[in-house]
């Protein structure tokens, strides 16, 4: 089996701040297709993790290559660009807003020759989305406050499957849902894997971890502990791994 | 499921409150006041024409409210740019005066949005300054003199001529209220207003530079109230201090009546305008019923009241 | 405070004319001053008044007792003549809103309008409409710049500004058996309102009352500071048989003052009715006297004159209403003439 070029590859990735260390010879390649789950206990690092990757901080030293390709993002809107989407735990919708402008936010549709918003084609193509994934809402046009926490987590899953076209970084995805709702989640996740693309998930649940993961990768206050195939450890070892304590 | 219904239903009397209250009000004031002239078309034209300096300014208000921001110096402003461009006209072409009254409108509304978004200060309290600073400004401008606007292209452009058959002062009306409407409602900017106002971080993780939606819109609401400005100093054919000094809680009033949050996210400005009419509808109708000004005032903040708590009901839950 | 402010900021662009020593209140073409009580609608004309249905719309500048007072007597004298009020209106001292109150008010299609114009300038265009439409026009101390009597407006109605600084000095001078030595606090402000008035006290004690003498002159521009200024007027001038103060407001820092140093025999004179100074008064204080414009008679005398005017009988261009002088005898009629209300229960409890 002949490995595919990684979608994402970080090598010996070193983040400082003011010389404090914050990650320390962080490597690790995603593939397509693939969820890697990024575990840790507070401050371990997975947020300024997540942050470099998006482009919002630039790693102290090492590299991050795209499909091969070594960047250096110089914002968010670059690592956008680049596609890499990013979905926050704390819903960054637009409440007031319907559905489908929160689709386009920042990125709106437009027609000739004024430049007008092309809201029917934004509806539309909301509603396409919305319906290919199976994210139950009213209509593309519903205001996104009519609707219920998972509702709202799946269009802005939905958002960024729209526009990533290579990386799609889950911060908690499911840290503010009931069980019901965290299900629809889940399931939404694992259906992105035949997209093609790849995910790297931060979650505080090891079940969702191992329901959801291909592989794991645990960090320790900034260190990375290591890598595993998800089918092919326990809890007891990532428990272990994240906390340092072996039982 | 129930719940969804109430919601539904208050936020459609929220939405539709100017629209049955401008009715209803017409509807009254036709009623009772037929026989004194309030339905001539001339008194309806009026109507318009005293309102348009203040339509104008609730457009600008909607995009800054819009955006989570606030303008208090509006006011202010319209008592400079009039000046600036009556006091410009004595010694200089009518350009130079338009110029003038525009540029002041949009310098002092620039001010302020780059005290808002790069300062960092919160418009409210920038604003609020700026209003008591320009109503200084205005006072020295002229040593508190009224200066005479005489040139006749002026005062008809901005105040009292007609293009075809309609008023300039319908004619700028129309003319703001529809590029607000579109560039609110159309525009990628009006969209970007709306997601600043509603969810600023969440605006900013897509992409919107936050802080430059914020010194647009604060820019836009000086320079409407320097239209406002020019408006005024063309139907009076005069410019004073004072110009502009009652209208902040008006134009306030007929923005939220018309159904625009305070706290951002949500506005109209087709609702605006006829928040603004209807202000004017009020004055105009308890003047003609023959009101004490004491019963007048009491009956307008009453009815303003009542309007008001139905347009921010549903949003203060 | 509140009737010198509504007056000032009315009256203060008025040019009218006075010479510095003896002079009396004249117009702004220099017309002489005729006293308002010549200006009535007779009997014999009130049944044709009547009949020609008219209606009058009331147009103010601000609202304040002394509008008030001027809209009491103006509604009386139109009632007594059949002629309906349909509008009145308040502009709060916004020149576009008084321009729109024209306007709206121009829709019930007045006969008469009685307004005090803003200013000048902006009232110009603003009065245009009804100029052209031959409402009679009856002004209160202001004029629009550019109208011309008597074709653009029926009269101009003031206050007798030299008679109340008049009448003021011939009080303090009554309070003081006619001699002894007065301070003179003015208002230190280009305001033709009080600087009329001031002056008019001070010319008529130098011309009519040789044993008296001003031995301190101070002016105020800020009303807080009138306690000082009597302090400081006092501590060189220990023996000041009277104090002319220029309004009623810093007129209560002058006593505050005199009261401080246990002073009861140094008189007080000044202009507008006070409840404060008014109870001094009745007290048997310091306060020897107020005097106060006759807002009421103001307003009969441009109702009169208006209708007057569409009558196309002969109106004088300039029209003043006394001024009266109150004393702690007088206050129920003095109120009763100035502001056509009964004083402060305070004042008549006493």
């Amino acid at each position: 089996m002949t490995q595919p070029t990684p979608v994402l590859s970080l090598t010996n990735i070193h983040k400082a701040f003011d010389g404090v260390i914050a990650i320390q010879d962080f490597s690790l390649d995603l593939f397509p297709g693939e969820i890697v789950a990024l575990v840790g206990d507070n401050g371990a690092g997975k947020s300024t993790l997540i942050k470099m990757i998006s482009g919002v901080y630039s790693p102290t030293s090492g590299t991050v290559a795209l499909d091969g390709e070594k960047v250096s993002f110089a914002d968010a809107s670059s690592a956008r660009n680049r596609g890499i989407e990013v979905v926050y735990q704390d819903l960054a919708l637009a409440d007031q807003q319907p559905v489908f402008m929160n689709m386009f936010l920042g990125r709106e549709l437009t027609k000739p020759p004024f430049g007008l918003l092309d809201k029917e084609r934004m509806r539309r193509e909301s509603q396409a989305l919305v319906d290919e994934l199976d994210v139950r809402i009213p209509s593309a046009s519903s205001t996104i406050r009519d609707l219920s926490g998972g509702q709202r987590q799946g269009i802005a899953i939905a958002r960024a499957t729209h526009w990533a076209s290579k990386l799609i970084l889950l911060d908690e995805p499911t840290a503010a849902l009931g069980v019901a709702e965290t299900a629809r989640v889940e399931q939404l996740v694992a259906s992105l894997r035949e997209r093609n693309l790849a995910i790297l998930i931060i979650s505080h649940s090891l079940d969702q971890v191992f329901t959801l993961s291909d592989r794991i990768c645990v960090l320790r206050r900034g260190e990375q502990i290591g890598i595993r195939k998800t089918a092919e450890t326990d809890k007891n070892e990532i428990v272990s791994m994240i906390t340092g304590v072996h039982k | 499921m129930t719940m969804a219904i109430q919601k539904l239903k208050s936020f459609d009397l929220q939405q539709s409150v100017i629209y049955i209250g401008f009715v209803a009000i017409f509807l009254f004031f036709a009623l009772t006041l037929h026989g004194d002239g309030f339905l001539t078309s001339r008194n309806l034209t009026n109507i318009v024409l005293q309102t348009a300096p203040a339509t104008i300014m609730a457009v600008g208000l909607v995009f800054a409210l819009s955006a989570g921001e606030i303008d208090l110096s509006f006011g202010s402003v319209v008592a400079v740019s009039s000046l600036s461009a009556a006091v410009a006209m004595q010694h200089f072409p009518m350009a130079v005066g338009i110029l003038a009254g525009l540029g002041a409108g949009a310098g002092i509304g620039a001010f302020n949005g780059v005290m808002v978004a790069y300062v960092r200060l919160p418009s409210f309290l920038v604003t609020l300054a700026t209003m008591g600073l320009f109503a200084g400004i205005a006072r020295s401008m002229t040593d508190l003199r009224s200066i005479p606007v005489l040139n006749e292209t002026f005062t008809g452009i901005f105040g009292s001529g007609k293009l075809f058959t309609v008023p300039s002062l319908v004619f700028w009306t129309a003319v703001v209220v529809g590029l607000g409407h579109l560039v609110y409602r159309n525009t990628r900017f009006g969209a970007h207003v709306l997601a600043v106002g509603d969810n600023a971080r969440a605006a900013q993780v897509s992409g919107i530079s936050v802080a430059r939606v914020r010194l647009y819109v604060l820019t836009l609401c000086g320079s409407c109230a320097g239209l406002a400005g020019l408006l005024y100093a063309g139907r009076l054919q005069a410019a004073k201090y004072t110009l502009g000094e009652s209208d902040l809680m008006t134009v306030i009033a007929a923005v939220i009546v018309g159904g625009t949050a305070l706290n951002g996210g949500k506005g109209s400005i087709i609702g605006a305008l006829l928040g603004s009419l209807m202000m004017g509808m009020l004055n105009n109708g308890l003047i003609l019923m023959g009101l004490a000004v004491s019963d007048q005032m009491i009956v307008r903040g009453l009815i303003i009241l009542l309007a008001v708590a139905i347009s921010l009901r549903d949003t203060s839950r | 405070m509140t009737i010198l402010t509504q007056t000032l900021r009315g009256a203060a662009f008025l040019a009218l004319i006075t010479s510095p020593a003896l002079a009396e209140t004249t117009g702004p073409g220099g017309e002489t001053a005729t006293p308002s009580a010549q200006v009535t609608v007779s009997d014999a004309l009130v049944a044709k008044v009547q009949e020609g249905g008219h209606k009058a719309a009331l147009l103010w500048h601000d609202q304040s007792d002394f509008v008030n007072a001027v809209t009491a007597g103006a509604s009386d004298e139109f009632a007594r003549l059949g002629v309906e009020v349909v509008a009145v209106t308040s502009a709060g001292f916004d020149a576009a809103k008084q321009r729109s109150d024209i306007e709206t008010a121009m829709t019930r299609q007045p006969d008469i309008i009685l307004s005090l114009p803003l200013d000048p300038v902006t009232s110009a265009a603003a009065f245009q409409e009804a100029k052209e439409a031959g409402v009679a026009l009856s002004f209160l101390s202001n004029l629009p710049s550019g109208y011309e009597y008597p074709q653009d407006y029926a009269a101009i109605v003031t206050d007798d500004l030299f008679q109340m600084g008049k009448q003021a000095a011939d009080a303090l001078a009554a309070s003081m058996g006619g001699a002894g030595t007065v301070g003179w606090i003015y208002h230190d402000a280009s305001y033709y309102v009080t600087n009329q008035r001031d002056n008019a006290f001070k010319a008529t004690i130098e011309n009519d009352y040789p044993e008296i003498s001003i031995v301190a002159e101070q002016g105020i521009s800020d009303p807080a500071r009138a306690e000082d200024i009597a302090n400081a007027m006092l501590l060189k001038n220990p023996d000041l048989g009277g104090i002319y103060v220029t309004w009623a407001g810093p007129a209560e820092g002058v006593l505050a003052a005199l009261r401080a140093n246990g002073n009861a025999t140094t008189k007080i004179v000044t202009l507008d009715l006070s409840e404060p100074v008014a109870l001094d008064m009745v007290r048997g204080g310091n306060v020897a006297a107020i005097v106060a414009d006759e807002a009421y008679e103001l307003g009969r005398a441009m109702a009169a004159s208006a209708v007057l005017d569409l009558l196309g009988e002969d109106v004088p261009p300039f029209v003043v209403a006394p001024a009266v002088t109150v004393t702690a005898d007088t206050v129920v009629e003095g109120w009763k003439r100035s502001l056509n209300t009964a004083p402060p229960t305070s004042l008549v409890s006493q």
